[in-house]
């Protein structure tokens, strides 16, 4: 049989090891964690273009202000741990001390754990009924932003491999450039023609999948004019990569004026989707069948 | 009774002949042209619903069906429930000889399964390895350059599915397998021609998946998605018989595991002597029982989609793609957790015998292992909250997610408290344990963002996301996955790996992993999407480092391989019995461990993590004692 | 406490032990458990996706006019798979009671409802008024009956391999020759010491399987059929 272990223990060791971690542990944290909150956490996307991404920057500065003593606790914890207690260079490996449990330390635990998790749990919850936080939220939305009922609305029509816009309060307008009024509420609908899509406007802090069948709402309140990024979030296919295109936020003027211009480019061409309103279809439908139904191919 | 001489040994061209790998691998590609064309023969194509397509579903299905029941039928699966019709009594054991020709058959020795499982699953696994590496090719740049763009998305595919796959069995499929019996004192598993069943279903399921390629790949990714599941083309077929066949081997491999560890224990081994490793065990089994079968049913959805043109998932003809989702995320969040968990099991049971400590808060571990088992039902909805699906069931998703944090915390509290005031040597499978703890904690941590809905906004379906599993994942099955290797390898093999090999390979790996790793949940946060070649031009520093980065942990693991293979195939330096010191029963049997594992039964009077508390337990029978359990 | 090595490098078969046979009969039971969780599992997805397809209605093509499903048929079809699971659990007293013909007959009463049962499902198909492509009913309709019917096949198969071991059994007195089926040139011990003892627990674990899928079947008349 393979060599025995020594069964004598190490002599016992009277230093206030936890102590001097804890202390350690709330010195740092008390340093680091004003720090990452002040400096590191605004610092993270998506920005402040809109309402809903400045809640999310809020959102991700809280939490990051959040992780920052439990990184700390793990940092000293090991850092002390490893290096006191490590057996030495040439040093004879002897048994520890058999401490099995300490019912004390495990509630202690339990308690901070759960308190820490509802903390969380109840923050992420104040924060997403404020405004919906710019996601999709299925054709019902519950967390709805201070104007939504004089929403400006715009559909937003997913397809292999492109976005269509539409807009019903400017005469079922579709574009494939999509431009907001600036300091608007926004409700984007969101719903899809084939595969799963998803609706990602990165610097509006706006991410809504786009299901077949769904009409999925997204609100979004602007702020000032500013120009952002949109792509396809949801693997869709061969050239899912090259679904995004740019938006534009702008001022109340210029969107009448892109409006005009889109609506006279527009103007010869028949509404693709449904029956004009001038011949008693309504200007927006929810969702959209295309036949055939069946795949092709 | 006598030993009888043993008989002399068979020509090598008459070894060949018989039920084996060689004629299994004859069989499956006779089975498979025997279901192709016997598809087309009955007609399959003319049949009404299918006019609107123009591939042959059916006959991929039929011919992959035929090739995986030829193969097993050459393995020799069904001689024995012919036996048995023909009336012959039941047995428990086949090919348990010695030599090597019992590796490349069906064998029903649980050491020898485990050690296929160690070499097939490694096999898999560099495979989906060198997928990432492809995949990292195409990120240097920030355009589509490398690879047609649906060779991209099939490669992304493969990785993903080939990991989750064959992973999922990563743990329990070598390491349970070999050691489970041998922790409880039994001599075999409960069901051997299962467990053998199990291995080669995984491999079937692995040559199907690798062969995806010549039917035109998939593009969907790992969890392939419906609407485009349905329009794909037959390369997806692939995909659904792979996972649903790596189902059929989980749940198999789930039961069989739970029924050994509930009936088979030895005397004196009570549940709370149960070694934490075995506890994991059980906890991950419970899941691939309940969930596996889930993630059969969907996957069977989407092939009557393909085939019998129903619309389980076709929103138009009356199917919801949210079917799908919700569905493949009910068996999708457990399966993190049957990845995750075996993870945490091993750290548990390898921290005692390098800290010589008792493990701390035995209980609290084992709830804690219970408690992630359980609430891993109730939070799959977290994956789809901005798929506008239960808009209003948000809140309570975001905190059952939350919720789990406190039974993953309870892992890291025994952890930390077996550390502490322990006498703790950095062995090779010690730094990987500790390790874990470092990238558990980032996944962890990154995952209070994406558990966040509003957070979630922006991470969901970023890179940002993509770091965080596989920092969970990656760095905590991965990294936990080489611990066992290099504590329990030499036990198996009968062989030492080298050890400065492989604490070049540690450092190595936990460098250049986080160096891959952590850069990626930066580059989520600035807005890159996953399983896209084409980013913004202000990433592409980031995605350079770590392409970089991930080519050199691609070395890391060449690496391993090279002290594998030199070590077991070379140098054959002969382990020791009990080269850790560790108390546990396995490290009292000699290396490798016989045939039937024990002489006699043991009995157990105390769980294996008395470090400090006296004498290492004997686990021996009084002499004279009858032998036997009862 | 005399210190005897746990195993030696060559175990001496001698040493071995021969299984005691009540644990591969635990063994087949908790199995037969853990194998109606599974199964149970798996059914819950096509329930989940009844409900599911059923509450969304998607472009009003959950039931087409003119789906449905024949309640006649499907009433035949899992009236013989109930009856052929009740055979079982009341053979199992037969068995219990050592009379061999009573069982057998009931056995093979079971395995010929059973069979019936499958037959009339694949009639069934074959006069329903829709196809799998006629909405959302009909593909849970064709799908669960499908999966029912291969889970159902498996399960007589069982059962006519246990039936088929009743009247073939050979050797019934006296143990098994040793190392039979193993392969295994140096063995000399029989793999289990009492196989005899086996049909029964095997018995019990089937007939407990059955009655549970018999249980799942009627489920499903419930849903596809009635409601």
């Amino acid at each position: 049989m393979a060599s025995e272990p020594s069964a004598a223990t190490s002599p016992s060791d009277s230093t206030n090891h936890g102590l001097r971690v804890v202390v350690v542990w709330l010195v740092l944290s008390a340093i680091a964690t004003p720090l990452v909150a002040i400096y590191v956490g605004p610092l993270i996307p998506p920005g402040n273009a809109t309402v809903q991404g400045q809640g999310q920057t809020f959102d991700n500065q809280v939490m990051t202000a959040f992780v920052t003593p439990i990184l700390c606790l793990l940092a000293v914890f090991f850092a002390y741990g490893l290096i006191q207690f490590h057996v030495r260079r040439n040093e004879a490996i002897l048994d520890g001390p058999p401490i099995r449990n300490d019912s004390q330390i495990q509630l202690l635990w339990i308690v901070i754990t759960t308190v820490m998790v509802l903390f969380l749990a109840g923050f992420g919850t104040y924060e997403l009924l404020q405004d919906g936080s710019g996601g999709g939220q299925g054709p019902n939305p519950i967390a709805l932003p201070a104007h939504h009922q004089d929403a400006f609305q715009v559909q937003v029509i997913a397809q292999q491999w492109q976005f269509t816009y539409r807009y019903p309060s400017l005469g079922g307008l579709e574009s494939n450039q999509l431009y907001l009024p600036a300091n608007t509420t926004v409700a984007l609908h969101v719903t899809s023609l084939d595969a799963i899509h998803s609706f990602w406007a990165y610097e509006l802090g706006v991410k809504a999948d786009a299901n077949p069948g769904v009409d999925n709402v997204a609100y979004v309140e602007t702020k000032g004019p500013t120009t952002f990024h949109v792509r396809c979030a949801e693997l869709c296919g061969l050239w899912h990569p090259y679904m995004f295109n740019n938006g534009r936020v702008v001022d109340s003027a210029q969107f009448q004026a892109w409006a005009s211009q889109q609506q006279r480019v527009y103007a010869s061409i028949k509404p693709f989707m449904n029956k004009p309103e001038s011949e008693g279809g309504a200007p927006y439908a929810k969702t959209y069948f295309p036949e055939p139904d069946r795949r092709a191919g | 009774m006598t030993e009888a001489a043993a008989p002399p040994p068979r020509p090598l061209w008459r070894r060949l002949l018989g039920f084996n790998l060689l004629t299994a691998v004859l069989l499956g590609i006779g089975g498979w042209y025997l279901g192709w064309f016997g598809a087309h023969a009955i007609g399959a194509e003319s049949l009404e619903y299918f006019e609107d397509t123009d591939y042959n579903e059916l006959s991929v299905y039929l011919a992959y069906l035929g090739g995986v029941i030829g193969f097993l039928v050459g393995l020799g699966f069904l001689n024995y429930p012919i036996a048995r019709l023909r009336g012959y009594p039941p047995s428990l054991r086949e090919k348990e000889t010695h030599g090597w020709t019992r590796y490349f058959s069906l064998c029903t020795d649980h050491k020898v399964v485990g050690i296929q499982y160690l070499w097939g699953i490694g096999l898999f696994f560099f495979i989906g390895g060198l997928n990432a590496m492809l995949i990292r090719t195409e990120q240097l740049s920030p355009h589509s350059q490398s690879f047609p763009m649906g060779t991209y998305l099939t490669l992304v595919g493969m990785h993903g599915t080939m990991m989750m796959g064959m992973m999922t069995s990563g743990i329990l499929g070598p390491f349970a397998n070999y050691l489970v019996p041998i922790m409880i004192g039994a001599r075999r598993m409960a069901f051997p021609r299962i467990e053998a069943l199990t291995f080669w279903l995984l491999m079937a399921a692995g040559a199907i998946l690798t062969t995806t390629i010549f039917f035109g790949g998939f593009p969907t990714g790992w969890t392939g998605y419906a609407p485009l599941q349905t329009q794909a083309n037959p390369g997806m077929d692939n995909y659904i018989l792979f996972f649903a066949l790596v189902g059929v081997s989980m749940t198999l491999l789930g039961l069989n595991m739970i029924a050994t560890i509930l009936t088979m224990r030895a005397p004196g081994l009570t549940w709370t002597r149960l070694p934490i490793f075995v506890w994991g065990v059980l906890s991950t089994a419970v899941l691939m029982v309940l969930a596996a079968p889930v993630l059969i049913a969907v996957l069977s959805m989407g092939a009557l989609d393909r085939t019998a043109q129903t619309s389980f998932f076709n929103a138009a003809a009356g199917g919801s793609s949210y079917l799908y989702q919700n569905l493949f995320w009910v068996f999708g969040h457990p399966e993190v957790y049957i990845l995750a968990l075996p993870g945490f099991a091993i750290v548990l049971e390898l921290l005692p015998v390098f800290a010589r400590k008792p493990l701390w808060g035995y209980r609290l571990a084992v709830a804690g292992l219970l408690g992630v088992s359980l609430l891993s039902w109730f939070v799959w909805q977290h994956h789809l909250f901005v798929s506008g699906m239960n808009g209003d069931l948000r809140p309570f998703y975001m905190l059952s997610t939350e919720l789990i944090s406190i039974p993953t915390g309870f892992t890291f509290l025994c952890g930390m408290m077996t550390l502490w005031r322990g006498r703790i040597s950095f062995t090779v499978p010690m730094l990987f344990c500790l390790a874990w703890f470092f990238n558990f904690l980032i996944g962890g941590l990154s995952g209070v963002f994406l558990s966040d809905t509003p957070s979630d906004v922006t991470t969901h379906g970023s890179f940002f996301s993509m770091a965080h599993f596989h920092y969970t994942i990656m760095g905590g099955l991965v990294f936990t996955f080489f611990a066992a290797i290099y504590y329990w390898v030499p036990k198996m093999t009968g062989w030492e790996l080298h050890e400065g090999l492989a604490k070049i390979h540690f450092w190595t790996m936990f460098i250049f992993f986080n160096s891959t790793f952590a850069p990626l949940l930066a580059a989520g946060f600035l807005g890159q999407a996953r399983r896209a070649p084409v980013y913004t031009g202000n990433l592409k520093f980031l995605n350079d480092w770590v392409s970089i980065s991930a080519f050199l942990l691609g070395i890391s693991m060449l690496i391993f391989l090279f002290n594998l293979v030199w070590s077991l195939a070379f140098v054959k330096q002969p382990a020791e019995a009990n080269p850790w010191g560790s108390r546990s029963i396995e490290f009292q049997l000699p290396s490798p461990v016989p045939v039937h594992n024990f002489d006699r039964i043991p009995v157990f009077s105390n769980d294996p993590y008395g470090y400090g508390e006296g004498p290492a337990p004997s686990y021996v029978v009084p002499a004279g004692a009858p032998a036997g359990r009862e | 406490m005399a210190a005897e090595p746990l195993a030696d490098e060559g175990t001496s078969y001698a040493v071995v032990e021969q299984e005691p046979p009540e644990i591969l009969g635990r063994n087949l039971i908790s199995a037969s458990y853990l194998l109606a969780g599974a199964t149970a599992f798996f059914f819950i997805a096509f329930v989940f996706a009844y409900f599911y397809l059923r509450s969304l209605n998607n472009a009003g093509m959950w039931k087409p006019h003119g789906v449905d499903a024949s309640i006649g048929w499907g009433t035949a079809v899992v009236a013989c798979y109930a009856l052929s699971a009740l055979l079982v659990r009341f053979s199992l007293g037969e068995r219990r009671a050592l009379r061999r013909s009573q069982w057998r007959l009931k056995g093979l009463a079971a395995l010929l409802f059973g069979v019936v049962g499958l037959v009339l499902q694949v009639i069934d198909w074959t006069q329903e008024s829709f196809g799998p492509a006629d909405g959302g009913f009909a593909s849970v309709y064709f799908g669960w009956t499908a999966f029912l019917f291969l889970f159902v096949l498996c399960t007589l198969l069982w059962l006519e391999m246990s039936v088929a071991m009743s009247f073939r059994y050979r050797k019934t007195d006296g143990p098994p020759p040793a190392g039979h089926a193993s392969g295994d040139p140096h063995r000399r011990a029989p793999d289990i010491s009492d196989p005899l003892s086996l049909i029964r627990a095997e018995l019990v674990g089937l007939s407990f399987y059955w009655t549970f899928l018999a249980g799942i079947a009627v489920v499903s008349w419930v849903i596809l059929y009635l409601i």
